[in-house]
């Protein structure tokens, strides 16, 4: 009795804080960002990407036709409480698709609830491979940001010794097992390969072995603040002088924490960067700034990634006509659709993109190459 | 090879000692169990990142430095830590909902991304046939004699047996005429500045962020468990194990065997030993 | 002429409860005032009362005719009031000679080995590990050599043997001739009588005694130790 009148009390509230806010959406999208937690950092530039996704979306028509409005969940907790936050957007709020920036545990959490009955993009960086009816990735893989990077680096720097560093889980051991494959490809040799557990803050003992190793380049995989930490220690030691580093998840804010003295020649791959000069990533740029201010949280590839999700949302259910997950896993394949990023194309349920390579000597990303429609090959067999 | 080994350990243990300095004093001399020691780490990080906000010259970094986190300790003795000298779980529980507190409000002024602060010297030195950076070995020689001009100064002064027979028997030391309330407030407010002190010298070598703290922390406090309350040695010995260990077994093995063998350690004393090495206190 | 101590209706205790009640009495400098009384009548919360380890509720202490009421503890042993505890009257895990040495001491300690050797034995010793009549002795040892005007004793004699006994009162003959006033607060009768120019009886947290030493007969003492 108790249970239900709460209940009923629960939706009658729902129902009057929706029909004030909403009385002109007609689809509500579900966006999971980390407010909270190691990836905390990322949640108000990600919250603001997907806000301006959803203007775009609904100045330009909508999703077939009906405006879309945006509920948000906290996905920055460990995959239960993440899953529990995302049913209530589901059955509670009535969502009717996902687009979530959050690690892979929680990736795969709730792949595991939706079964299926729901579209989900999943937007971030990751280590590739997860298929699954309805998911949908605008994330880069390892072979996007290394199968081209490493050829280029390999003749334009001349660097043939590799020295693999990262944190001990799967996405950095994922990405050193392609890049193997990519630097003997390319003539070069790795002189080493370690992995540091998220406890370790000091790299000094790493630093010896690559300076040991006489390594000419090193590819990183450590995330946040080890990264930053790894970085400020290599350049202190000189080692900056001896060998080019190449990250592929070092963004705005991590160079930021690694500081215009110890970012010589430290490059990055990625699929978006704050300073991509193209015309859509610069209008991207003005209308954040418009909306948000000067003082806003930094564009970043991990936040900017909520706007391509939406985007590919859009696109993908216009393209089949419905948010239905068998009519779009139907219309996916060879979906294009263009974003600040560049032109686009969905290959096996994953977003073949340009991939951009800056250098971040002086503190600043520059973009140094761009490599057009870059394909993942950790994609999905259709 | 062996060269950079040495002044790795030289870096690691050094600067481990004065971190955990603060610490030693809070907890060792008054019972404080602050976690909220490495928010002050924190703090002083953040000195350089005051100053250049504000536009201020690099020399006042130090001054800035050490007045914010006086200040900061000065209230929190006033309104909190006055009333749990002695009571090692209360005063757990609420430094630790002030070390939240504080990491919240840098968290505010600063945001939540990442700092960075650049070295008053940079480059790289040539010792004993290898390159070291030049401020590291100037970081080392400063702790060094920091430290010797601590324990002579310890062994002079009579502060530190003041601070002794205050905390074991605070009503007489008031009878023969120590003022326990200045006393312990002063110890308190040192020893913060000392972890304030680690952060600013720290601050070019590491990553700076309002989460930053909590690994000094515990650091800090692997050391004392191992060397011992209550004596600058045991300090020395405790930061000489800790940080020896993870650096050397780091370097001939790999860094994970090295932190495992931190935290075994440091579980072995807890269980065996809970004195620690050197314990003047009992 | 004002007394060198004066305690005015002094009313006070721990928290709540109060334990005395307007207590006057005076200490002139050069006399020992004994309080005595039966168990929990109050003594000690006299003894901390003036000493400043508690608080009055009202009523006031002077010395040299200057209020001290308010002064913490540490404050009225800087004016010069010097004060010897009952229990835990010793730092326990300070060596015997730090004991003597952390406060500001008057005078050498030398005289005090002489009749005390046991301690000159042990000054490198913790005086936690010292019997309980040894570190009273310490303790006193301590109290007297401090440059007080004004020194308080709680049970000083307790568990000392009798030879010492003697010695620690022939200390405060001393110290007395040489100008200081002391509030002794002791249970040993012949100790007491054998010392004290005037006596403070107390019952109940009440004055029930406040007179010159030779005017008051043994038998009287007695009767109020009974009461």
């Amino acid at each position: 009795m108790l249970k239900s009148t709460t209940k009923l009390l629960a939706s009658a509230a729902m129902a009057l804080t929706l029909g004030t806010v909403s009385a002109t959406a007609d689809i509500k999208v579900g966006v999971l960002v980390p407010d909270s937690g190691p990836a905390g950092l990322f949640g108000p530039s990600t919250r603001n990407s997907a806000k301006l996704a959803a203007e775009k979306i609904n100045a330009s028509g909508g999703i077939n036709g009906e405006q879309i409005e945006l509920v948000f969940a906290d996905v920055g907790v460990p995959p239960a409480e993440a899953t529990q936050a995302a049913l209530r957007l589901w059955k509670g709020e009535g969502a009717q698709a996902f687009v979530g920036m959050h690690d892979s545990a929680v990736r795969e959490a709730l792949i595991g609830r939706f079964g299926g009955q729901v579209p989900y993009v999943y937007t971030p960086v990751y280590e590739g491979n997860s298929c699954a009816d309805g998911l949908y990735i605008t994330g880069e893989t390892p072979s996007q940001q290394l199968a081209p990077v490493i050829p280029h680096l390999a003749e334009k720097e001349g660097v043939s010794k590799w020295y693999l560093i990262g944190h001990d889980y799967n996405w950095p051991r994922d990405t050193n097992a392609l890049a193997k494959g990519y630097i003997a490809d390319a003539g070069g040799e790795v002189v080493g390969e370690e992995y540091v557990p998220f406890t370790v803050a000091e790299f000094d003992s790493s630093l010896q072995r690559i300076k040991e190793s006489g390594a000419d380049a090193v590819l990183i995989t450590l995330v946040g603040g080890g990264s930053v930490g790894f970085n400020v220690s290599f350049a202190g030691f000189g080692l900056d002088e001896r060998a080019i580093r190449l990250g592929t998840l070092i963004e705005e804010n991590t160079l930021a924490g690694i500081g215009a003295d110890n970012a010589d020649r430290l490059f990055s791959s990625s699929g978006y960067f704050a300073s991509i000069e193209t015309e859509g990533a610069a209008s991207f740029a003005a209308d954040y700034s418009a909306a948000y201010g000067a003082d806003a949280p930094a564009l970043n590839g991990l936040g900017q990634s909520a706007y391509e999700g939406l985007m590919l949302l859009a696109a993908l259910a216009n393209k089949a006509g419905s948010l239905d997950v068998a009519a779009m896993d139907a219309a996916a394949e060879g979906t294009t659709w263009t974003t600040p990023r560049g032109d686009n194309t969905l290959t096996g349920h994953h977003m073949a993109q340009t991939i951009y390579l800056a250098d971040g000597s002086g503190g600043a990303f520059n973009i140094v190459a761009s490599f057009d429609n870059v394909a993942s090959s950790e994609a999905c067999s259709n | 090879m062996t060269s950079v080994l040495i002044l790795n350990l030289a870096w690691q243990i050094s600067t481990l000692a004065l971190v955990a300095l603060g610490l030693a004093i809070v907890f060792g001399k008054l019972r404080i169990m602050n976690m909220a020691h490495g928010e002050f780490v924190m703090i002083g990080a953040y000195a350089p990142v005051i100053t250049s906000s504000l536009g201020l010259p690099g020399w006042l970094q130090l001054p800035v430095c050490l007045l914010t986190v006086a200040f900061v300790a000065f209230i929190l003795e006033r309104v909190v830590i006055r009333h749990l000298y002695g009571r090692m779980f209360d005063s757990l529980l609420a430094t630790w909902g002030i070390a939240i507190l504080l990491r919240e409000a840098v968290e505010l002024i600063f945001g939540r991304g990442y700092q960075s602060v650049s070295p008053p010297i940079s480059g790289t030195l040539s010792v004993l046939g290898s390159d070291y950076p030049a401020y590291r070995i100037a970081v080392i020689i400063g702790i060094i004699i920091g430290f010797a001009a601590l324990y002579w100064w310890n062994a002079r002064s009579k502060v530190a047996t003041r601070i002794k027979a205050m905390v074991g028997n605070p009503d007489l030391a008031e009878a023969i005429g120590i003022n326990t309330a200045r006393l312990s407030a002063g110890a308190f407010i040192f020893g913060c500045c000392t972890a304030g002190l680690a952060g600013l010298i720290l601050a070019p070598t590491i990553r700076i962020e309002p989460m930053m703290g909590l690994d000094y922390l515990i650091r800090s406090f692997f050391a004392l468990v191992v060397g011992g309350l209550g004596s600058l040695e045991g300090l020395g010995i405790g930061a000489g194990i800790i940080a020896g260990t993870q650096s050397f077994l780091g370097a001939v093995v790999s860094q994970t065997y090295g932190y495992l063998a931190v935290l075994t350690l440091s579980i072995l004393f807890l269980w065996l030993k809970p004195d620690g090495i050197r314990s003047s206190s009992r | 002429m004002t007394a060198l101590l004066e305690i005015d209706t002094l009313t006070g205790g721990y928290r709540d409860t109060n334990v005395l009640f307007d207590v006057s009495a005076h200490i002139e400098a050069g006399s020992v005032l004994g309080v005595f009384g039966r168990n929990g009548v109050g003594k000690t919360t006299l003894a901390r009362l003036v000493q400043g380890g508690l608080h009055p509720v009202h009523g006031d202490i002077r010395l040299n005719g200057r209020s001290v009421g308010d002064l913490p503890a540490h404050a009225r042993r800087g004016q010069g009031i010097g004060y010897m505890p009952q229990t835990s009257m010793v730092f326990d895990d300070l060596t015997v000679r730090e004991n003597l040495t952390l406060g500001n001491a008057r005078e050498e300690t030398e005289t005090y080995f002489d009749r005390f050797p046991r301690l000159a034995e042990r000054l490198d010793q913790p005086a936690g590990t010292m019997s309980g009549g040894e570190r009273k002795i310490l303790a006193f040892v301590r109290t007297m050599i401090e440059d007080t005007q004004v020194i308080i004793l709680d049970e000083p004699s307790e568990g000392v043997q009798p030879e010492n006994i003697d010695h620690m009162a022939e200390c405060l003959k001393e110290r007395a001739l040489a100008g200081a006033g002391i509030l002794l607060c002791e249970q040993n009768l012949s100790f007491l009588t054998g010392v004290s120019n005037w006596f403070l009886g107390l019952d109940a947290g009440r004055v029930v005694l406040n007179k010159l030493a030779s005017e008051v007969p043994a038998s009287e003492l007695r009767s109020i130790l009974s009461l």
